[in-house]
Formats: C-alpha cells, structure tokens, sequence
C-alpha cells in the first residue's frame, strides 16, 4: 500500500472516528482527540483531516442528525472504511516490528 | 426555554467567511459543527469568547479553502453529463430540424469558402519556397536611368553581371543565368514547337533544387551542346525517362543536335522560373563569339535577356549588399556611365517575392505572375466570411433561447451549476461545430477541382494531406466552438429559473441590440461583397469594350515557320505564302511582324533626334512590321504614310505611335513628318505618325513604339478573316502552311481570346469574389431569418391583438419587416464608404478605369433588401396569417 502512510495526527483521528463509532462527526472527533489523546486542536484542523482521509477512502461519511443547537444543519457522520482499518493495521505492524527490534522497548513490553 | 437559548446566532461577518472558504457541498455540516461549538461555548465561556472563537475558527479555516469537494464531483460525473449534453444536443437538433440546418450549413458554408481561400492563399505564398536556398536566393534587377529617369526596370538582367558579382563581391556563393528562347525540336522527324527553352549555367542545377532523375547535376550542363530535359518531355519525344545520351535537334536562331545529359522532375507548378529544357550555356557561347574569342552572352554589358540569380552566403544583408555593389560597379562602368550618360543598377530581389510583388519587363512567366494585394484581400475576405458565420450561429442560438429557457429552469432546479450549463452549451457548440467542419471538409475536398476550374488555379487534394491544413482546420475548430458558443452559453444560463418556469420571459434589451449589431455587420460584409463584385464586373467588361485602337475581331494568327533556314530563300518562301493566302476569298489581308498586340515586346532601343545629343535618349519599344500591318489591324494613321513596297527607299524611312512623337518632343503628328532619328545607331526618316493603340492591356501603360520595316520577319503570320467560317480558314491555312514550310507546326490563336487572356487575373478574381459574395449573402440570410423568427415569436400576442383589431396581412408584414429593413439600410449606410475606398484604391491600378457610381449603391442596396425580402418572406407571411386565436391563446 505505497502512497497510504498515515501521518501521526490523521493516524489518531481515525482512531478517535473508529473509537467513536457511529457517533463520530467532526465536534464529537475533536473532544475524543482532548479526551484520550490530550491533543488541543483548532476545529478547522479537524475538518481539514476528516475530508482529505474521506477524499484517500479511508472514511466515508452520511449525514443525519440535525439539531436546533446546531442552527438546523446536519452532522456529517464518518465511519472508517475496510480500508481505513487496513491502514490502521498495517502502521500498528509497522510499529510493533520496530519495538521488537528494539531490545530496550521490547524489555519494558513485558 | 431552551430553544430561545439558541436564538443567539454566531457572528454573521464570520459565517460570511465560511461561505467564502467553503464550497456549498462541505458548508452545510461545518456551519453546523461551528454553531454547535459556538452555543457550548456561550454556555461554558460566555457569549464574548465564544465569538472569538467563533472568529479563530473561522479564520483559521482559512487554510481549507482547497478543501473543495466540486472538482471531485465533476470528475466523477463529467462522463455522464457528456453523454447527456451530447444527447440533448442531439435531440434539439431533432426538435427543430430547420433551425438545425441552417444553422449547421451556414457554418459549413462559411468554413468551406474560408478553408478554400486559405488553400489559395497558402499556395500562393508557397512559390520557390520548395528551394531548400531559398532565404539566400536572389535575383538580379536590372534597372537603367537616364537623366534621372527610371527608363528600364527589368526582371533580366545582362551576362556580364552575375560573373561580375562572384568576381567582385565574397558574399556571392555561386550565380546562374537562364536566357528564355523558344524554338522547335526534332526527333525522328516528330517536331514540337517548345516554350520554356532556357540557356542555363551549369551552376543552376545546383543553386535550385529541380532533382534530376538522371545525370549528374554536377556535370550535366558542363559541356557545349548538352541539354537537360524534364520528365515529362522525355516522355513526349521518347517515351521514356532513361535518355541519357540520346539526342534532339533544336531548330530556331541557334541550329544545333544537342546530346540530352540529364533529365529532371518536372518543374513543380509553384516555381515561378519553369522551364521544359535546359540547354547549357556553353552551346549560347559558341554562337556569340566574337573574333578576339569571347562571347558576347559573357562580356555584354547592355543586352538584357538574362535572368540571373545569385546565391549569397547565410545572413548576408541584400539592402547592404546592393549598397557595396553600387560602388563596385561603379569603379568598373562609372566611365560609361558618365559618357552615355545613364546609370544602371543591379539590386537583389529575394526569389520568394518574385511571384506575387514583382510586376516587371520581363517575367519569366508574365501571365502566371501573382499580386500579393489581391492575395492579402482574398485573405480578409476569408477571415470575414468565417466571422459572419460564426455571428450566423451565436444569432441562431440565442434566438433558440426562448425554447431552450425552460430547459434551462427545469436543469436549475434540479441543481444544475450555472458552471454546468455554460459547459452544456458549449458542449453543443462543440459538436455542432464538429458536424459543420466535417461537411465543409467533404465540400472542399469534393469541389477542389471545381474551384480550380473557376479561378485557375492549381490546389491539388494532396493540400489536404499537408499538417498545416489540419492544424488550420483544427485551429477553426476550436476558436470557433469557443467564440460562437460563449455568448449563447452565457445567455442561457443566466436565466432565473423561477420566472422561465412561469413562463415569463423577459427580454434582455442588451441582447437584442447585440443581435441586431450582429445582423448588421453581417449585411455590412454582404453588401460591400456585392458592390465590389459588381464594380469588379464593371471594370472588367469596361476594359473589354474599350477602345484598343485596333481591330481584333475575325483575326487568327500563327507563329512562323522556325524550321528553315532564315535567308534569301525564307523570303520569297514568305512571299509566295502570303500571297497564296490573299488569293483565298476568304482571306481579308495577311501580314507579318515580329509581335502582335497583346504581346509583350522584349526588343528596346534607345531613340532620339537626330540633332540632338545621346543624353535625350529614351528607351523605344520595336515592332518589326511589313506593309501591310497597319491596314490589316485598321491603325489609324494621324500623318503621313504607311510603308508602301513601290518604295525601295523605305528601309531608310520609320514609322512611329503618337507616345513616341511626344516623347521627341514635337507637338503635332504632321510636323514630325520627314524628321530624322536615330535608334540603335540607325538613321531613319519619319514617313508616318499611328494613332496609340493598345499594344498591352489597359493594366499597363502605352508605351512609345516604333515600327521598323522588316519585310521577312515572321514571328507572327497575322491572318484577317472575311467570313466567320473560322474551322474552314482553319483548315486551308493549314493545307498552305504545310505546304510551304514542311516539318513546321503550325501554331495559331485568335487574337481576341489571346489578347483577352491578359484580364485572365481580374477575371479569376471577379469570379472569386462573385463566389464569396454569394456565400456571405446566403449566411447573412440564414442569420436574418432567425432573428426574423425570433422577434416574430416574442410578438405574437402583438399580432394577434393587431388582427383582432382589424389588421391586414400586408400591414402586418409590412410591421415585422419594418425591423431588418431598417437595419439592412444601416448596413448599406456602412459599407458605402468602405466599398468606396477599398475599390477605387482597386481601380488605380489601372490606366483606364471606370468611375464608381451611385447605381453600384444602389443596385446592391436593392439586391440585398430583394434577397432579405425573399429569405424572411414566407416566416413573415405565415406568422402574419396565423389566425389570432392561437396566438392569443398560447400562454
């Protein structure tokens, strides 16, 4: 899958859009973001990274839930596509490889 | 209680921004997500940070503004869409097969006449560029001054120049002279009388590209009595091409068996130079030399039969060039100069512009030469026809519009960009382009020989296999598609879907003022398309009817006999031959002479009084003539006598035209009788004054003539027929002919159609322009029947609501043609002047010439307004019958 490397910040939204299941929309993605990951981040951050990762096919979105708060407009829902879990996967094996070469870090792994 | 929470709205400056940065597929949810976090926010921070935030948020968003999903979408639909414009276009052409039709035919027509002239134009502009040398390649002027005025200007120029150049200028590469004859050739007793017989270099097969197929061009024309032929002469005489070797006769002033060394490709017909053979200079040599061993075609320094050109070396300046030569031969005649007081000079003249801008004594092929204005001119109509048929279509098309608006409506509120509709018009305009291009490319390609048959020319279809054509073609294409389809596009995407879908239409005032300007200009082009036609056509048949001074009619004249030995014999031969001819009652009078009107005459000398000193010199034009030219061509004489052959004394005496007397300066024709004149270190006598006729076309000047007795000089047997049998004096002038001179062709041409062959270019042209005025009329038509159309439809209910009231079919047409008849005066009004300037600058060109006058307005005016009339007549008149009812009914 050459092309598809996940840089670290769209690597933790598409953990946070598939931690959230199907309550995952750009406001919910960036509040999952300060929870887990103690990461502050403008909103326009969020959107830009939400549609260049549904533009790559590794989201896809509908939409649904209008509220009054919301002045009448529609949330955009993501989902992570079979893709976007490949993808997911693949930099998580990345990783590991490297912390089992690494002695130091496979040591504390235990 | 919540719900009024809420009602506190985001900043609307910064929302403003959003819709900015956003496109209207991502806005929705991120307007949404940014209220969502706005109303959190009052709640926790307050309503004065929220907006802050509100505001960072929107402008750091500004760094989305790529963040646009439209591009995505078109990509994903662009194929479909196609597939649907290219169907509805398809079908609107189906809906309204008349609109269709005309506009795809007016478009074809206009784009085949603008392809065929182009065609034109670039074969015109293509003459001697097949020479790979052909930016270095030069030919040599020849102009001669005396006391300051320019006496000759002369495309050939004399043999001692080009080796003269080479000797003395290092910019010169390598010269070649070819020296024109004419003559007949023998093989086997087969005898053709050939033109384009040149004396040529050896240099000049090397200079030129004209490939031989056999031989070598380094030696073929090397040796004495050597010719090189073309392909299609080895053929004529042999049969074959590989005659290498064998042998010819040539039989004319130079009589000779010349071993054949070389045989070329036929001389391609965009060369202005053409020959048939080439006979190498050494043979012309061995006949001019002198007794001290040189040649006069090497040393002579005032006999100007040569064409010559000089190949210079890469980036040599001609202007400069010219400039350094001036000096040079300077040094070299400056003696002569001053003695005989004249001045000749040699400038360049690059090869390339020999055939359209170059109008001199003698061309090589004087009745093939071109005229760059009228090329240029032929262009601009060209580029206007094209236009008028783009106009043509953006007319049409909007006149469409009506029909169309509704489509327009119902694809908006299905959520069609105006972005889209724009590409679905210009969608149709690309294919409907496409079609016109595809037809008018058959048309030409079907009509080529057609079109060569009207206006002579040679445009062969191999044009259409040239890159140029196509690139030509596809250039057309889409400036076309892009300029006659933008317009209408925008038009029609502009309208407002809630009101087309009412069924209101407004109408835009701009537009139609467009429309209307268009339609002028259209009939602007049209009008002064007609009237220059009909001035061409007045011109030409006032040339024709002029008076030329001579009688031509019932006149057939044949080359003399060339095979025979010119000595006392020939003459007495002649003699008995003419006299011959006179005892046939069908024969008027026959004369001989060295060149008969319409002729171009080659033999000059330098005249003056006899009294007076060699600086009153000016240059004469010689006719030889028997006594019986000027009663057989019925030349008026103004004084004195003509030859008569109970003199004997008439080889002293001379004859001249009335331009000859005023050149000597004497004022009246009887006075000029019994002077005395010196020409060519002749003495003669004055006996007789001829009225100035017409030697040349009225496109030339009249030149000063003198007519020398030369009782056996038969370049030209002229023959006065009695009756109008011409097949029967045809037939026993020949029987004479061979009898008297065996081994002759006989060789003849009626006088009337070769001396009307000088108008051969402006007839081509008034056949051209006759051609394109038709078109530009039909295209306008075309466009005036839809705008006829489309204004006839927008007042239907006008109509309607007339007749109800009582009126009557004629007022009514009367009404809907009131419109395109003020605009057609308005177009006349334009073009009046235009006409009136291109033209007369057009009938300067020659020395009798017709005056514009206001019944070519006029007739043109009424033409166009009955051609107008008839196109839009039937639309107007049904739409005037239709019956009320129905046009008031049909909202």
């Amino acid at each position: 899958m050459k092309g598809n490397n996940l840089g670290e910040f769209e690597e933790l939204i598409l953990l946070a859009v598939a931690s959230l299941e199907k309550e995952a929309y750009a406001v919910s993605v960036k509040e999952e973001l300060e929870k887990r990951a103690n990461r502050v981040t403008n909103i326009s951050a969020i959107h830009s990274s939400l549609y260049r990762l549904e533009d790559k096919g590794f989201l896809i979105s509908e939409f649904g839930g209008a509220t009054q708060k919301r002045g009448g407009k529609k949330k955009r829902y993501f989902q992570v596509t079979n893709t976007g879990f490949a993808v997911l996967k693949e930099a998580k094996e990345l990783k590991e490889n490297f912390y089992k070469a690494i002695p130091q870090l496979a040591i504390i792994r235990i | 209680m919540k719900a009024e929470q809420y009602h506190i709205r985001p900043p609307k400056v910064a929302e403003k921004l959003l819709r900015l940065i956003y496109d209207d597929e991502l806005l929705d949810d991120i307007l949404g997500d940014l209220q969502e976090m706005f109303q959190d926010r009052v709640e926790s921070k307050g309503l004065f940070r929220a907006r802050f935030h509100y505001f960072k948020d929107a402008f750091l968003s500004i760094r989305n503004y790529d963040l646009r999903r439209k591009r995505k979408v078109f990509q994903n639909n662009s194929i479909p869409m196609l597939k649907n414009y290219i169907k509805t276009t398809f079908r609107t052409l189906a809906k309204n097969q008349v609109y269709s039709a005309l506009n795809i035919l007016g478009l074809a027509l206009g784009i085949a006449a603008c392809l065929f002239i182009s065609q034109y134009v670039a074969y015109e502009y293509s003459y001697d560029k097949f020479h790979s040398n052909h930016e270095n390649l030069y030919r040599v002027k020849y102009m001669v001054y005396r006391g300051g005025d320019l006496q000759i200007d002369c495309a050939a120029a004399v043999p001692r120049v080009g080796p003269f150049m080479k000797e003395n200028m290092p910019e010169v590469v390598d010269y070649a002279r070819a020296f024109p004859m004419s003559g007949v050739f023998e093989k086997d007793n087969i005898q053709f009388r050939e033109k384009r017989v040149q004396v040529a270099d050896p240099a000049f097969l090397k200079i030129f590209d004209y490939p031989l197929i056999h031989g070598d061009a380094e030696t073929a024309l090397a040796e004495p009595n050597t010719v090189v032929i073309t392909e299609s002469i080895a053929n004529k005489y042999f049969g074959r091409t590989d005659v290498v070797g064998e042998s010819l006769n040539l039989y004319t002033w130079i009589e000779k068996t010349l071993e054949i060394t070389g045989v070329t490709k036929d001389v391609p017909d965009n060369s202005h130079l053409k020959y048939n053979f080439l006979i190498s200079y050494e043979t012309l040599n061995n006949e001019t030399r002198n007794d001290d061993g040189t040649a006069s075609s090497e040393t002579a320094w005032g006999w100007y039969d040569f064409n010559t050109y000089v190949l210079l070396k890469d980036g040599t300046d001609p202007k400069a060039f010219d400039e350094k030569f001036e000096d040079v031969l300077y040094a070299e005649r400056g003696e002569d100069f001053e003695k005989f007081n004249f001045k000749a000079e040699f400038p360049l003249q690059p090869i390339t512009d020999i055939h359209l801008y170059s109008n001199l004594l003698q061309e090589s092929e004087p009745t093939e030469q071109g005229d760059g204005d009228t090329v240029f001119f032929l262009s601009i109509i060209a580029a206007f026809i094209l236009v008028i048929a783009w106009i043509n279509y953006i007319n049409l098309s909007t006149a469409k519009s009506l029909e169309r608006a509704k489509e327009v409506g119902v694809r908006k509120s299905m959520g069609a960009y105006r972005k889209q509709l724009v590409n679905q018009f210009l969608t149709e305009s690309f294919v409907l382009n496409f079609i016109a291009l595809a037809l008018a490319v058959i048309v030409v390609i079907i009509t080529t020989p057609f079109f060569n048959q009207l206006i002579d020319s040679q445009l062969s279809r191999a044009f259409f296999l040239q890159p140029q054509f196509w690139l030509a073609v596809i250039g057309i294409y889409i400036i076309g598609s892009f300029l006659s389809g933008l317009y209408p596009a925008f038009i029609l995407s502009s309208f407002r879907p809630i009101q087309v879908l009412k069924g209101k239409m407004t109408t835009n005032k701009s537009g139609i003022l467009l429309r209307r300007a268009l339609v002028v200009f259209q009939f602007t082009a049209s009008v002064t398309l007609i009237a220059g036609t009909i001035i061409v056509y007045q011109q030409l048949s006032h040339m024709k009817k002029l008076d030329v001074g001579f009688d031509m009619t019932d006149t057939m004249v044949m080359r003399g006999p060339q095979v025979f030995a010119v000595d006392s014999l020939f003459g007495t031969a002649l003699n008995s031959f003419e006299n011959e001819l006179r005892s046939n009652p069908n024969i008027a009078d026959v004369t001989n002479s060295s060149n008969v009107p319409g002729d171009e005459i080659f033999w000059t000398r330098g005249m003056r009084k006899q009294e007076d000193t060699r600086d009153k010199n000016f240059t004469v034009y010689l006719v030889g003539v028997d006594q019986e030219y000027f009663p057989t061509y019925d030349i008026e004489f103004l004084a004195g006598r003509n030859y008569d052959k109970t003199f004997t004394t008439d080889t002293g005496n001379v004859i001249i035209n009335k331009a000859t007397m005023e050149y000597l300066d004497i004022q009246t024709p009887e006075e000029a009788i019994g002077q005395k004149v010196v020409y060519g270190g002749n003495k003669r006598t004055i006996i007789g004054v001829v009225d100035n006729y017409r030697q040349q076309s009225v496109k030339n000047n009249i030149n000063p003539l003198v007519f020398p007795l030369t009782e056996t000089n038969a370049s030209f047997i002229t023959v006065k027929l009695k009756s109008n049998d011409y097949q029967q004096a045809y037939d026993e002038t020949k029987a004479v002919y061979d009898n008297f001179f065996p081994g002759n062709p006989f060789d003849t041409f009626f006088l009337d159609e070769f001396y009307n062959k000088q108008y051969a270019n402006e007839q081509n042209f008034s056949r051209a322009f006759t051609l394109f005025a038709v078109f530009a009329i039909i295209v306008a038509c075309l466009g005036l029947f839809g705008l006829t159309s489309f204004t006839a439809l927008q007042r239907t209910k006008e109509i309607g609501i007339r007749k109800v009231l009582g009126a009557d079919v004629t007022q009514l047409v009367m009404i809907l043609s009131k419109e395109f008849l003020i605009l057609i005066a308005i177009a006349n009004v334009i073009s009046w002047p235009i006409v009136y300037l291109i033209m007369d600058g057009w009938l300067d060109n020659f020395t009798s010439r017709i005056s514009i006058g206001l019944s070519v307005f006029l007739i043109s005016a009424i033409l166009v307004v009955l051609i107008a009339l008839i196109a839009v007549g039937n639309k107007t008149l049904s739409i005037a019958k239709t019956n009320p009812v129905k046009a008031l009914r049909y909202e």
